[in-house]
């Protein structure tokens, strides 16, 4: 914790759309490891621990066995079915590498939609009279067809809408912001095609207030990042990029709808526990990656992050205010879930490594924090800062 | 009363814990024998004194919308005829703090806000399993 952990190499497959990748999953998952172990300047063989997050098809001993590793520390994967538990994972190497019980962990995601089932058909495969049934607590939501993560980010957001009189407008500006990033970065699957306001309002409905363009698309693809200790790090071939510390949370009440945070992201606990541990707050941030499955959860994961509130949101993200790299707000820089590629958030990670770096295709200047918020309404949520080693 | 999402739509799978809200003809929800806190969706064990002697509440059934999303990407072959559709957070007066999911009936989708009250009705169909009638709760605009 605090620093004492940091990411020493990023890698990624290429990425493409739902069902075009040439490669399986499992194939798109080694070439992303290969690349951050070589982007590291380590050898597979010193890898010894595995993590991913929401419900990861590719075992840790497959990949051992494939990868020719020496010994396997340390392997783990957070509960969650969605991007909530994307930075909890880094929580999950930054805990194995600074206790010592393991030396360099990696840490990616890998899907592959064309090959298996879509995830954001969450419960799909019920067939009506004869087919399947929605069972368990599934039936009090599915009965009435409420079955997806756009339904249940939908009803969420209008009532944040109603509550504070935000307009469609707010949702197009996280959508515009991270196609006009995308344009500026080569890896991002919306490169060369921007994104307009009109072509945006023109846009079907998924869900009321979701247009498309509100939702991110489905993609094959993989990204893994490699955790060692800060102290190994300076021997390698890149400046460490420090875990100054990552955290996961959720308060009562539990369950996904209930009156108490009706209108919310559920991220006010990460908030409270991340400016603890890093001993920082909003204004130390100097760039930003927002989990955004759908635009609207975004603007709460905003106010409930402390970086603006519910009456102000609408304002601080209007005017070109989250582009590019002079942004008022460095947001998303690499275009996110819904302009790079929805990689269930971790390319938001090695975008976060980019600019701590002094890489990036949308740079910002003299960045000493980087912020990963993770995905919103599914809980425990996380939240990770990187920054230069303390 | 036919469903709102059509006859083909997908029905509850019945358990022990669902079993009274989908048959039982009144809004039934979950209340604890031992310290009579209410909760929904159920669950095995009492979220406010941990007890497992569980019973049941029978709502009135008035309460008012929370939130509402308006389906209109029907994301199973099965709604494709049924779409747009009102999906629905609903309060009610007698159980204040929980939510209930439903659909809307007799109104149309776009015309439903937030804070409009609103009464249980209940849907039937017939379960292929176990051969019980279904009423399923679902929601009406008050007059």
């Amino acid at each position: 914790m605090h620093g004492q952990a940091a990411v020493a190499g990023i890698g990624e497959s290429t990425y493409h759309e739902r069902g075009r990748s040439p490669h399986s999953e499992f194939q798109l998952a080694c070439i992303a490891i290969r690349r951050a172990v070589e982007d590291a300047g380590l050898e597979l063989t010193d890898i010894d621990g595995f993590v991913s997050y929401l419900d990861q098809r590719n075992s840790p001993n497959r990949l051992a066995r494939a990868l020719g590793l020496r010994e396997l520390r340390w392997t783990g994967t957070p509960w969650g079915g969605g991007g909530n538990s994307m930075a909890a994972a880094i929580q999950a190497a930054d805990a194995a590498v600074s206790s010592g019980q393991a030396r360099h962990v990696v840490v990616f995601r890998a899907l592959a939609q064309g090959q298996f089932g879509r995830y954001g058909q969450a419960g799909g495969g019920y067939g009506g009279p004869g087919g399947s049934r929605m069972g368990g607590v599934f039936a009090f939501n599915g009965t009435y067809a409420i079955l997806s993560p756009a339904h249940q980010c939908a009803l969420h957001t209008a009532r944040f809408m109603h509550d504070h009189a935000i307009s469609q407008e707010a949702l197009c500006e996280i959508s515009l912001a991270c196609y006009a990033n995308a344009q500026r970065n080569p890896r991002a699957l919306r490169y060369g095609k921007p994104l307009t306001r009109e072509t945006y309002h023109a846009s079907r409905w998924i869900v009321t207030p979701f247009h498309l363009y509100d939702c991110c698309p489905e993609n094959d693809g993989a990204a893994a990042a490699v955790v060692t200790s800060s102290e190994r790090a300076r021997d390698l071939r890149h400046r460490p990029v420090a875990i100054i510390a990552a955290t996961q949370g959720i308060g009562p009440p539990f369950g996904v709808f209930s009156q108490a945070t009706l209108g919310s992201s559920h991220y006010r606990q990460v908030a409270k526990h991340l400016w603890d541990a890093t001993g920082l707050g909003p204004k130390d941030i100097d760039v930003a990656q927002f989990y955004e499955n759908f635009t609207g959860p975004v603007l709460m994961a905003l106010c409930e992050m402390g970086f603006t509130s519910p009456d102000g949101v609408e304002e601080f993200v209007s005017n070109g205010a989250l582009i590019g790299p002079d942004a008022r707000f460095p947001f998303n820089t690499s275009g996110g879930n819904i302009a790079e590629a929805y990689i269930h958030g971790f390319e938001m990670i090695n975008e976060s490594v980019r600019q701590v770096r002094g890489d990036s295709t949308c740079q910002v200047e003299n960045v000493e924090h980087a912020l990963v918020v993770a995905g919103p309404g599914y809980a425990p949520g996380s939240a990770v800062v990187f920054g230069s080693p303390r | 009363m036919t469903r709102v999402l059509g006859d083909q739509w997908a029905l509850p799978a019945l358990d022990d814990l669902n079993r009274a809200f989908f048959t039982a003809g009144v809004l039934t929800l979950q209340r604890c024998l031992s310290c009579s806190h209410l909760q929904h969706p159920p669950e095995e064990v009492c979220e406010s004194c941990q007890s497992f002697e569980l019973g049941s509440f029978a709502s009135a059934g008035r309460g008012r919308i929370e939130s509402v999303a308006v389906v209109h990407h029907p994301i199973h072959p099965a709604l494709a005829g049924n779409t747009p559709y009102a999906i629905v957070l609903v309060s009610v007066d007698d159980a204040p703090g929980i939510l209930i999911a439903g659909n809307v009936r007799g109104t149309e989708p776009e015309a439903i806000e937030i804070g409009a009250e609103v009464r249980v009705v209940f849907e039937s169909a017939n379960d292929p399993d176990e051969g019980v009638a279904l009423l399923i709760p679902q929601w009406e605009l008050s007059k």
